[in-house]
């Protein structure tokens, strides 16, 4: 495979400084070097202010660092852009008001010059993904906060991006509604093998969706320590309330039990014990 | 259906009762004619001066809404020129604010000077330099108003500025612009009828009034204002309508 | 000092366009460059004077004969219909805020009556003028009280609606909290409504502030009184043929009242309290 030469995502040194020189200067990321190998379900994890969303939009290339350089599939982030390699999510789900269901996720196709039968092919496809084939005609007032997330995530994922960058994106819903998106997001990462970079708070919520998760630490944000996740083997099932079986298991909290020794000794201000910090390669 | 009848009830309850002391007033106190004329002769008069009156709110409604079409294409223009180009906008918002704070009515004698005393275009000029403001303020806000989110994404497909104005910028914006055109749309008619006190041609709302109320016939003054109200009215429930159409919101856009 | 410069640079602009256009006319023959359409408004001194000739006039006597200044004469006629407008302006936001209170307190009543508020705006109220002043006369009322009910009229209505929008503005959370204290419907309105309605309430009383002087200056003309603005830019006008710059000298006069009042009102604002105030229109730039 050539995701052994070349990786996802390298991140090399990046610090981001807003207002430089001024007297409100922030630094935001500091010595920030990460890599991300092709597949991989990376989560960002810290408190806030650690910087984890901005480290997100300069890989995104929605954020230029002040130093370091990041690549994405070997080329700089830039072209990456360019090439439309990107899908993103927020917390807001972000649909256009005046865009119905299907053609808040032919966006994107629309602008990466699709034909019209191609677009309409595949937000169907899309829709079926995320199991909203019967709102493909409804204003996205018309959902739940739920299925207009998961609009979001079949509009990020339309296009087949080589990188799914998410920030927060369950941040918004009710605890049922979250475990029931996590699921979702599982089995559809698993049908498509993308690679996805996750900003969140939650600590179960990376740990069950995530092959490693980033603990970062605030002011400046750097990397405090990288914790492996392995929950056994996956659930072999599409049925998400089979799924919901991980999230018992034995390993679930001990994982979940590293990261949050992980968070804490960031609190504490003494270094990850999981991990050794700034090496984060997979 | 009966939801909206029964929201119809309180207002039509509280315009008549209003008419009521309003005709018992001016009959139980004596109040004369010439102060207050009762609703029932004002009615009487619309009867009586009909012909005058419909061709004179026909003539204050073309410039009404001639000034009101053109005021709005300027405003929205200039609005979608200025966010594209912020330092236009930086300039031209304070000018913009300025000339809101300029007593409009107070150009209507400059513009009988540009356009000629007897001409309509000066009344219009009036309209359009009222009618401007609101929509160029409205429509400014809902170009700039944008949520980050969805401007990030679309920068994340590599849309170019032409894209996010057409795809995003512009539908943001359509529903403050509707707003814009009911809250301008009543605004045209008076405009119109203030530019009127200052020339133009005779046979208008304005003129009207003002003839009727020098000779003292004050319910034929009235029966002009009324008129002056309902080609208000109507222009603002067009307005209305025009943005109940817009699908993608519940109410139809605030603003 | 940003935003003075920003504005000196939309003045400076302003002039320049007016120059510019006289001077492309006065090239063209009132032609667009190169084509053989008109220009909509010819670009004679008559029509058009120079800017510096209308500051000129300024320092000119009023009248021949007459000491007084122009720039002095229209001081003191913008302070004439300053008092009107204020007198005006200060009525009709005590109207606008008892009918949004009254509003407030009876759901019957605001759905009878808020239809009427919004619709007393399609009333060609500057059509009422004349009439205001013929009832003002056969009363007590001098002239410029009649003037100052004008402007109320106009005043009233923004104060209203949007008083109205921000009592109502709180979230239900936070009226359920006041409540959970116990707390009557006066503390409730003193101590919550009246704080959140403050980033509604500004903006309604900057428009007010200049309708109170459109008012003021439309009612001074109807009503032909003396020693206002609205009466100075008539007799202008009617002079106009003779000495054009003064009736602009008079609309910038008029402009810079209007400019002045909304001012006034952001001073007060802003001494009212940084950042609780934030008006809608100025954010996003």
């Amino acid at each position: 495979m050539m995701g052994e030469v070349t990786p996802a995502v390298t991140v090399d040194g990046v610090d981001m400084v807003f207002n430089a020189g001024s007297e409100n200067e922030v630094v935001a990321l500091r010595e920030i070097d990460v890599t991300v190998q092709r597949g991989e379900f990376v989560s960002l994890i810290g408190p806030s202010g650690c910087g984890k969303s901005t480290m997100l939009r300069v890989i995104g290339d929605l954020l230029q660092p002040t130093a370091g350089s990041v690549e994405v599939f070997g080329q700089a982030a830039s072209s990456a852009r360019q090439n439309r390699s990107y899908g993103m999510a927020f917390q807001s789900a972000g649909l256009f008001d005046w865009r119905k269901v299907a053609a808040n996720i032919e966006l994107p196709l629309e602008i990466g010059g699709w034909s019209k039968p191609d677009r309409e092919a595949r937000s169907r496809e899309m829709l079926k993904l995320v199991r909203l084939e019967d709102f493909a005609d409804h204003y996205p007032w018309q959902l739940s906060g739920g299925m207009q997330q998961r609009v979001a995530i079949a509009r990020a994922l339309s296009f087949q991006p080589d990188l799914l960058l998410m920030d927060e994106p369950f941040g918004a819903l009710d605890e049922m509604t979250r475990e029931y998106m996590q699921s979702e997001l599982l089995r559809i990462y698993s049908e498509l093998g993308t690679t996805v970079i996750f900003v969140t708070h939650s600590i179960p919520e990376a740990v069950y969706l995530s092959n490693r998760v980033v603990v970062l630490s605030p002011r400046p944000g750097r990397i405090h320590a990288v914790v492996d996740i392995d929950l056994g083997p996956p659930v072999e099932s599409t049925d998400s309330a089979k799924a919901d079986e991980i999230r018992e298991r034995e390993s679930f909290f001990e994982m979940t039990t590293q990261v949050r020794a992980a968070l804490r000794s960031v609190e504490a201000g003494t270094p990850g014990r999981a991990g050794s910090p700034g090496v984060a390669d997979g | 259906m009966g939801e909206r009848m029964n929201g119809l009830i309180p207002p039509v309850v509280f315009g008549v009762a209003f008419l009521a002391v309003w005709e018992l007033a001016v009959v139980g106190f004596g109040i004369q004619e010439f102060l207050l004329p009762k609703p029932s002769s004002i009615l009487e008069a619309i009867g009586a001066d009909w012909s005058v009156l419909s061709e004179a709110a026909i003539q204050t409604g073309i410039i009404a809404v001639s000034g009101l079409v053109i005021g709005v294409v300027i405003g929205a223009l200039l609005a979608l020129l200025v966010t594209r180009f912020g330092r236009i906008g930086e300039a031209a918002t304070p000018l913009a604010v300025a000339l809101n704070a300029t007593p409009i009515v107070a150009l209507a004698p400059i513009f009988n000077a540009w356009f000629g005393i007897t001409s309509f275009r000066s009344n219009q000029a009036v309209v359009v330099a009222v009618v401007f403001f609101p929509v160029f303020i409205n429509t400014a806000r809902g170009l700039l108003e944008v949520h980050p989110d969805q401007l990030e994404l679309m920068r994340s497909y590599a849309a170019g500025e032409w894209s996010i104005l057409r795809r995003v910028k512009i539908p943001n914006a359509l529903p403050f612009f509707l707003t814009s055109l009911r809250l301008a749309a009543p605004l045209s008619v008076i405009a119109a009828i203030v530019a009127e006190y200052f020339g133009g041609p005779q046979n208008r709302l304005g003129p009207v009034i003002t003839q009727n109320a020098s000779v003292a016939r004050y319910d034929s003054a009235w029966a002009a204002i009324v008129m002056a109200s309902i080609l208000g009215l109507v222009l603002f429930w067009l307005a209305a309508a025009l943005e109940r159409l817009v699908p993608w919101t519940q109410t139809g856009g605030e603003g | 000092m940003r935003r003075a410069l920003s504005v000196l640079g939309g003045i400076g602009t302003l002039i320049v366009l007016w120059e510019g256009y006289k001077a492309v006319g006065g090239l063209t023959g009132d032609q667009w460059p190169a084509t053989p359409w008109g220009l909509p408004v010819p670009t004679d001194d008559l029509t058009m004077p120079h800017v510096i000739d209308i500051m000129r006039t300024l320092g000119r006597p009023v009248q021949r004969g007459r000491d007084e200044i122009l720039a002095v004469f229209l001081f003191k006629a913008a302070l004439s219909t300053f008092w009107k407008a204020a007198l005006g302006f200060a009525l009709g936001t005590v109207i606008g805020w008892s009918l949004a209170v009254l509003m407030l307190r009876s759901r019957l009543v605001e759905r009878g009556l808020l239809p009427w508020i919004n619709i007393s705006q399609t009333v060609p109220l500057i059509a009422l003028a004349p009439i205001v002043v013929t009832w003002g006369r056969t009363t007590f009322l001098s002239d410029s009280l009649s003037v100052a009910l004008i402007a109320t009229y106009l005043t009233f209505f923004p104060v209203a609606v949007n008083a109205l929008r921000g009592l109502q503005s709180p979230r239900p959370a936070d009226l359920e909290l006041l409540r959970s204290y116990a707390a009557t419907e006066r503390e409730i309105l003193m101590k919550l409504r009246l704080p959140a309605s403050r980033p509604y309430l500004f903006p309604a009383l900057k428009l007010a502030a200049t309708l109170s002087v459109v008012g003021a200056i439309v009612g001074e003309i109807s009503a032909g009184v003396r020693g206002g603005l609205g009466r100075a830019i008539l007799e202008f006008a009617s002079r106009y043929s003779t000495a054009p710059a003064r009736l602009y000298a008079g609309v910038v006069g008029a402009a810079l009242l209007g400019l002045a009042v909304f001012g006034l009102v952001s001073l007060v604002e802003r001494s009212a309290g940084r950042g609780a105030g934030r008006s809608l229109a100025g954010e996003g730039t």
